[in-house]
């Protein structure tokens, strides 16, 4: 049963959760990629060709014989690249929180192959909300604190949705290891209303 | 929690972990904006491992920002590199005025041409004096030039940082506010019990030992006061490439039990080192605004100093020319003084005159001034960069247009709408 759900232009948030009367049942929220399959595909036969291009260009330059043999190569390598990277096109990824028993993370591709983990409840200590800085830009990331884990685990590991559709799924996940929300201190009008 | 009034972004190299007087001076008044109910964000590049988003006290948001740096704590200068970050963190912290501090760092003069290229309100301190003559000076002095000759106000924090400012940028002085730095009071206060005077007067000293703090002029002036005065002695903490010199002046003169070497102060001691003494003594050749003759008078203690930047009240400051001979003179006039001297009355007059709170009030007038300034359009701010040289004024206005053009294919991209804003966490005291 679809609980709620949210729409930008990228992502789109869906949460399903069990019967609202009864306790314990599993919450599961989907981040969907708003593209569609051929958008994807499309986007990488573009590069592809791009390189295609660039590859013949530079090799023109350097050595003047044989253009169709650099053609051949350069469509290879090409085809290679468009291979493996349609490996890494996400379709969807999925938080299913079951009540005292854990935490699955899966990731589908757009292939169809699906990779998920399980992650027991005892073994979370606390799930935070944390803002990544990279050279180029800033953007939020829901994160989990392991039991014995250095680093943190996150929760959505290609996509990055906004934080309206990850705060939702943050309260789900206090709620789950029985974090008391209200020690946290958030000014939260502005997320709701912006 | 009521709307911030203004929301600035500070963005300079130099800030904490790293420690100095720039540090210090964004810190402080950073805490006192956000007394006042703004909104302060702090952008500093990261620091070895501090990289990304820390809070400081009473909510101060420090983005340090994953660039490397590349020589004295400054990041890699690449010109259009900083643009995406930049523009990430101005929307997200809905900004409405840009603070660059520092004219030697990098990113705050990347940052500014990013900000004013996008439309934002530019303020920028100017926290040092820099030579006209040398090589590294005249190509800072060009990069400050094309920086400051698109600004809304600049701050100075002397009337000889002004001076120096104006000439090497060619600011129109009108511009340009003087606000003074501020001290600590809290922090720098008298010793509950002074030390007595009767038997042995300590002058302390607390600086770098290079040059341009005038370790020479101490290796000439320290001999000189102890075969003058038997009863005085010298506290001189700090280290640098002159600590040599001064071992040996030490060596010399037989003045191992009464020149006391403390080596490098850290600043959280430096309190605790100037309570132990009468006199304080600041031989600097140059400075825009001595900060340590301002810890030493709230301390308690009586300066004798150079004529640099930042100004005590005539009572507490015994003026000298950077000669042994007159810094001799005015050591034993300060000797002389000493006795009418009253610590308590000293600190109370500095904590009036020089305080934090009175600083960012300042500075909360030269906002609002920027931000009534009228907003330009691209063609009437390249027409100013054209007046600054023959060439130098075509390079500059081929370096906005690249910069306009770059933000536009930045906005084609990655709409404005597409980048989230950030919610104010409020900090529950």
């Amino acid at each position: 049963m679809v609980s709620s759900s949210l729409s930008s232009k990228r992502y789109t948030y869906i949460h399903e959760s069990g019967s609202e009367t009864r306790r314990g049942a599993i919450d599961i929220h989907h981040v969907i990629i708003n593209r569609s399959r051929s958008t994807g595909y499309a986007r990488l036969m573009g590069l592809a060709f791009f390189l295609v291009i660039l590859g013949v260009s530079m090799y023109s330059f350097i050595e003047k014989d044989n253009p169709v043999r650099t053609l051949s190569w350069s469509c290879l390598l090409s085809g290679f690249f468009v291979v493996i990277q349609s490996r890494k096109l996400v379709k969807k990824e999925s938080v299913i929180i079951m009540p005292t028993f854990g935490i699955q993370i899966e990731t589908q591709y757009l292939s169809g192959k699906t990779v998920s983990r399980f992650i027991p409840i005892d073994k979370v200590l606390k799930p935070v909300l944390v803002e990544c800085v990279t050279p180029v830009t800033c953007y939020w990331s829901l994160s989990l604190f392991l039991r014995g884990e250095e680093q943190l685990t996150l929760v959505f590991k290609e996509l990055r949705p906004s934080l309206k559709m990850l705060v939702p799924i943050w309260k789900a996940l206090c709620t789950l290891i029985g974090t008391d929300q209200s020690e946290i201190i958030t000014e939260e009008k502005h997320v709701v209303s912006g | 929690m009521a709307e911030p009034k203004l929301r600035v972004l500070m963005v300079s190299d130099f800030f904490f972990p790293n420690f100095g007087g720039v540090e210090n001076h964004i810190y402080y008044l950073s805490q006192c904006l956000l007394n006042l109910g703004h909104k302060v964000v702090v952008m500093t590049h990261a620091y070895g491992n501090r990289s990304g988003v820390r809070y400081m006290t009473g909510g101060l948001k420090v983005y340090y920002v994953p660039w490397r740096p590349f020589t004295m704590q400054n990041t890699f200068p690449t010109v259009y590199g900083t643009l995406p970050i930049v523009r990430t963190i101005l929307k997200r912290e809905r900004i409405t005025v840009v603070h660059g501090h520092q004219a030697f760092s990098t990113l705050c003069h990347e940052a500014l041409m990013h900000a004013r290229t996008m439309g934002y309100r530019v303020v920028f301190t100017d926290h040092s004096l820099y030579g006209f003559a040398d090589v590294g000076s005249i190509h800072m002095n060009k990069v400050l030039q094309f920086t400051l000759a698109d600004i809304d106000q600049a701050i100075c924090v002397s009337h000889t940082s002004k001076e120096n400012t104006v000439l090497r940028s060619g600011l129109a002085p009108g511009k340009v506010f003087m606000i003074p730095n501020a001290v600590d009071t809290a922090m720098f206060k008298p010793a509950d019990v002074r030390p007595s005077s009767d038997d042995v007067i300590t002058i302390v000293v607390i600086s770098r030992l290079v040059y341009r703090k005038g370790a020479d002029l101490l290796v000439e002036v320290i001999p000189e006061v102890c075969r003058l005065y038997p009863n005085v002695r010298f506290v001189v903490g700090g280290d640098g490439p002159k600590h040599v010199r001064l071992e040996e002046m030490r060596e010399k003169h037989s003045l191992q039990d009464r020149v006391e070497m403390l080596g490098a102060v850290p600043h959280s001691r430096v309190r605790s080192v100037l309570v132990t003494g009468h006199i304080f003594l600041n031989s600097s050749l140059t400075e825009a605004f001595c900060i340590a003759i301002l810890e030493a008078a709230s301390c308690g203690l009586l300066t004798v100093s150079t004529r640099v930047g930042g100004v005590l009240p005539d009572d507490m400051v015994v003026l000298a020319e950077p000669d042994p001979d007159d810094m001799v003179r005015a050591i034993e006039k300060a000797i002389s003084i000493l006795p009418s001297i009253n610590p308590e009355e000293m600190h109370n007059r500095m904590k009036k005159l020089y305080s934090w709170q009175d600083v960012a009030k300042r500075t909360e007038i030269v906002y609002d001034r920027a931000l009534k300034c009228s907003n330009r359009n691209l063609l009437e701010r390249l027409s100013r960069f054209l007046s600054c040289g023959a060439w130098a004024g075509k390079v500059f206005c081929m370096v906005m247009i690249i910069d306009y053009l770059l933000w536009r294919l930045l906005q084609l991209l990655q709409p404005d709408d597409d980048i989230e804003e950030a919610p104010d966490i409020n900090f529950c005291n």
